[in-house]
């Protein structure tokens, strides 16, 4: 009896167990994404906003190319993600080329030509339209995350951070990366540091945001570095500036209206 | 036991392993510490579309012995110079109203012309129209306008108003020749909505046509409505954004008493490849027909012409399509492989009459003269003069060095396997200065449609200056 009795505690206690890790193993993946939702929302406002963004090259320490983008986001409510479009302002010779980054309805406007041409997820970081970095984007949308435990790093203005080291893979065929590597500071859930991979493997950015301060009703970051994997001698700079609420109407997101868009 | 070891596990994870820590201080160290220079100019000039710049392009050229059929006279030129400034500029005329300029004062000097005289000067006129935006979804336009349809890149068979419009070509590169067209002048209008748009034209017919011109016989300042508005023309355009994947465009399209239909179709297909597809057709007779009736009417030809070269006159449904994929890799090449067909143009059996008829009647005169006609025709009006042709084109940005873009491109006849072959290095020197250095050549046997051409090989260097 007492054996037949420590059999079915014995049992319960494996049930319980099973039971436990398993929603533990459901908490750790369902953490990963409040994670990840939780960096998003400190680096992007719900509302529609548009920004500037300065990209500068340093090519060995040495200030370079600088590229002037206008961007307008605008939160799609129904996937979650964010639809982009981008004006170039500066550098002259590109002063009026249009992006459309809208999920897989990517178009690159050319003035000079008087066209859009379709482009791919791919061009998004090559050709002339590679801005992908500079998107607003919310991983968790385009990312399933994996949190591979706690690690202190230093920041881009070489603070320590305590942090989630996360691994996320693309969930999505839009996403800009096949993988990243993610760092997301403890309670403030500020996005730290990210490293992203080619579909080969390879480390081909790793990117420091920077600059944390208030703006668009919470605090953000202001600017991020990416450092060229790839490139030794490589590394761009970028800052977020003048952020503004602004409605976008929805027929803004569209290749049509490309050749339309002007800077306020 | 089971204890230590996760106590192991999240020690050795909440830590920074001496690996990690080593890469990690690399990277912060490339972090510059110089301070980011301010952007220049101030935002006034940032925030406008304007390109000014200016620029001046040396070519050089080769030409080939012992053609097929040979060339009439002027010969091409064997240097030419044009110093340019070009610009693209645009006024606000209050709140929805806006005034748009293009174009190009050109200063050109060749062996072929006499320096110092009228025709060292011409203007080229490309767009000049008002804008009204009288809500927030709807604009009208008037004025002389480039309104470009395509998805294509090197034949647009919805291009509808390409027509006459290039003016004078520094290269063969298709998308480059696009930027430098002229416009039509025509009222035309567009309402967009969230899940598409549609856009009419309507291009009035303002004098008679003007002969192609050569080197010798351009005018300056002319407008060259002789070129852009000889017919009456209509387009509707419905765009529909179906998906993220499919946003096709419908296309209707009347000039004379010719209509045309088309439509351009592209998807994403992975993350690295799109496909497309540009297919236009209508009722309309051959292009060896169709040259004919515009040198008679242009009087360049006489009416017997007609008889040189057997042709169909007589109408029937013909099809342009552009068919192809662009596929662009990580390390920033994009390659494009296109199939053009042209079903108005030369068939293997009208390229073997242009060239026995030069050799049977050559010695008449005119003839030699109506022959090369048909081909300036051809490239007069940016119709291909093959009826099956490949286009691939590779552009690889920021090749070796940052800011250098190379881009090389090659057009074959599938006829008759001759192509022309083009290679351009363009590098960004400053964020106003840019140069350029093109060679491109003709392939293939003396009776082929590239391997006939009086151009052998060509190189041009290019200075830019923008402001």
């Amino acid at each position: 009896m007492r054996c037949v009795m420590s059999k079915n505690a014995t049992r319960r206690l494996v049930l319980i167990a099973a039971v436990l890790a398993a929603s533990a193993g459901g908490a750790r993946a369902q953490s990963a994404h409040d994670i990840i939702a939780g960096a998003d929302r400190v680096r992007n406002p719900g509302e529609p906003f548009r920004t500037t963004t300065i990209l500068t090259e340093y090519v060995r320490g040495k200030a370079g190319d600088q590229t002037m983008l206008a961007v307008y986001s605008k939160e799609d409510k129904t996937s979650g993600q964010f639809r982009n479009l981008v004006r170039y302002l500066q550098p002259p010779r590109d002063s009026g080329k249009m992006a459309l980054l809208d999920g897989q309805n990517l178009w690159f406007y050319d003035p000079a030509a008087k066209s859009s041409v379709r482009i791919s997820t791919q061009q998004r970081l090559v050709g002339q339209a590679a801005i992908g970095d500079v998107l607003t984007i919310n991983f968790a949308v385009d990312y399933t995350g994996t949190l591979l435990g706690d690690e202190t790093i230093t920041d881009a203005e070489h603070q320590t951070r305590n942090c989630w080291h996360l691994d996320l893979r693309a969930a999505t065929s839009t996403a800009v990366y096949s993988r990243a590597e993610y760092w997301v500071e403890h309670g403030s859930f500020w996005p730290i540091k990210s490293k992203f991979y080619s579909d080969s493997g390879r480390v081909l950015k790793v990117l420091y945001y920077r600059g944390f301060m208030q703006r668009l009703g919470a605090v953000r970051p202001s600017g991020a570095v990416i450092i060229d994997a790839v490139d030794s001698t490589l590394v761009t700079t970028v800052q977020f500036d003048n952020p503004t609420f602004q409605d976008i109407p929805d027929f803004w997101y569209q290749r049509d209206y490309l050749p339309r868009l002007r800077p306020e | 036991m089971t204890r230590w070891l996760v106590a192991v596990m999240l020690v050795g994870l909440g830590s920074v392993s001496p690996a990690l820590a080593a890469d990690e201080d690399t990277d912060l160290n490339r972090i510059p510490t110089e301070a980011s220079p301010a952007v220049a100019p101030t935002q006034p000039a940032a925030t406008s579309k304007d390109v000014n710049y200016i620029g001046d392009a040396l070519e050089l050229s080769a030409t080939r012995n012992g053609l097929a059929v040979p060339f009439p006279p002027p010969q091409p030129p064997s240097w030419e110079n044009w110093l340019f400034l070009d610009a693209r500029d645009e006024w606000s005329l209050g709140d929805a109203w806006r005034l748009n300029y293009s174009g190009r004062l050109n200063f050109r000097t060749s062996n072929s012309i006499p320096f110092l005289t009228h025709e060292n000067v011409r203007n080229d006129l490309r767009e000049l129209f008002v804008e009204w935006q009288p809500t927030d979804t709807a604009w009208l336009e008037l004025g002389r306008i480039n309104i470009r349809n395509g998805v294509a890149l090197g034949f647009n068979p919805t291009d509808f108003f390409r027509p006459r419009t290039v003016i004078e070509p520094l290269t063969a590169d298709p998308s480059v020749l696009r930027e430098d067209r002229l416009g039509v002048l025509m009222l035309t209008g567009q309402w967009l909505w969230s899940s598409g748009s549609i856009t009419v034209a309507y291009a009035p017919k303002v004098t008679r046509p003007t002969p192609i011109y050569g080197i010798r016989t351009e005018q300056n300042f002319d407008p060259e409505l002789g070129q852009t508005n000889t017919d009456d023309r209509v387009m509707a355009k419905v765009s529909l954004n179906l998906a993220d994947t499919f946003n096709p465009e419908l296309l209707y399209y009347h000039a004379g008493n010719r209509t045309q239909i088309g439509t351009n179709l592209t998807t994403p297909i992975g993350r690295s490849t799109v496909a497309y597809l540009e297919w236009a057709g209508g009722v309309r007779s051959d292009l060896i027909a169709d040259a004919f009736r515009f040198g008679a009417t242009t009087g360049s030809l006489p009416a017997s012409a007609m008889r040189l070269l057997p042709n169909n006159a007589d109408t029937s449904f013909m099809n342009d399509l552009s068919v192809g994929v662009s596929y662009a890799t990580a390390n920033r090449i994009t390659l494009n492989v296109e199939y053009h067909l042209h079903q108005a143009g030369f068939s293997a059996e009208d390229w073997s009459h242009w060239f026995n008829t030069a050799a049977q009647r050559g010695s008449v005169p005119g003839v030699k003269a109506a022959l090369w006609f048909l081909r300036s025709y051809a490239q007069d009006q940016q119709e291909p003069t093959d009826r099956h042709a490949a286009f691939v084109r590779l552009d690889w940005q920021d090749a070796f060095v940052t800011d250098l873009e190379l881009t090389a491109l090659a057009t074959v006849n599938l006829q008759d396997a001759s192509g022309f072959l083009q290679a351009t290095a363009e590098y960004h020197v400053s964020r106003t200065w840019t140069i350029a250095g093109l060679v491109g050549g003709t392939v293939g046997g003396r009776r082929s449609e590239y391997g006939s051409l009086p151009g052998l090989a060509s190189a041009l260097l290019r200075v830019n200056r923008y402001f």
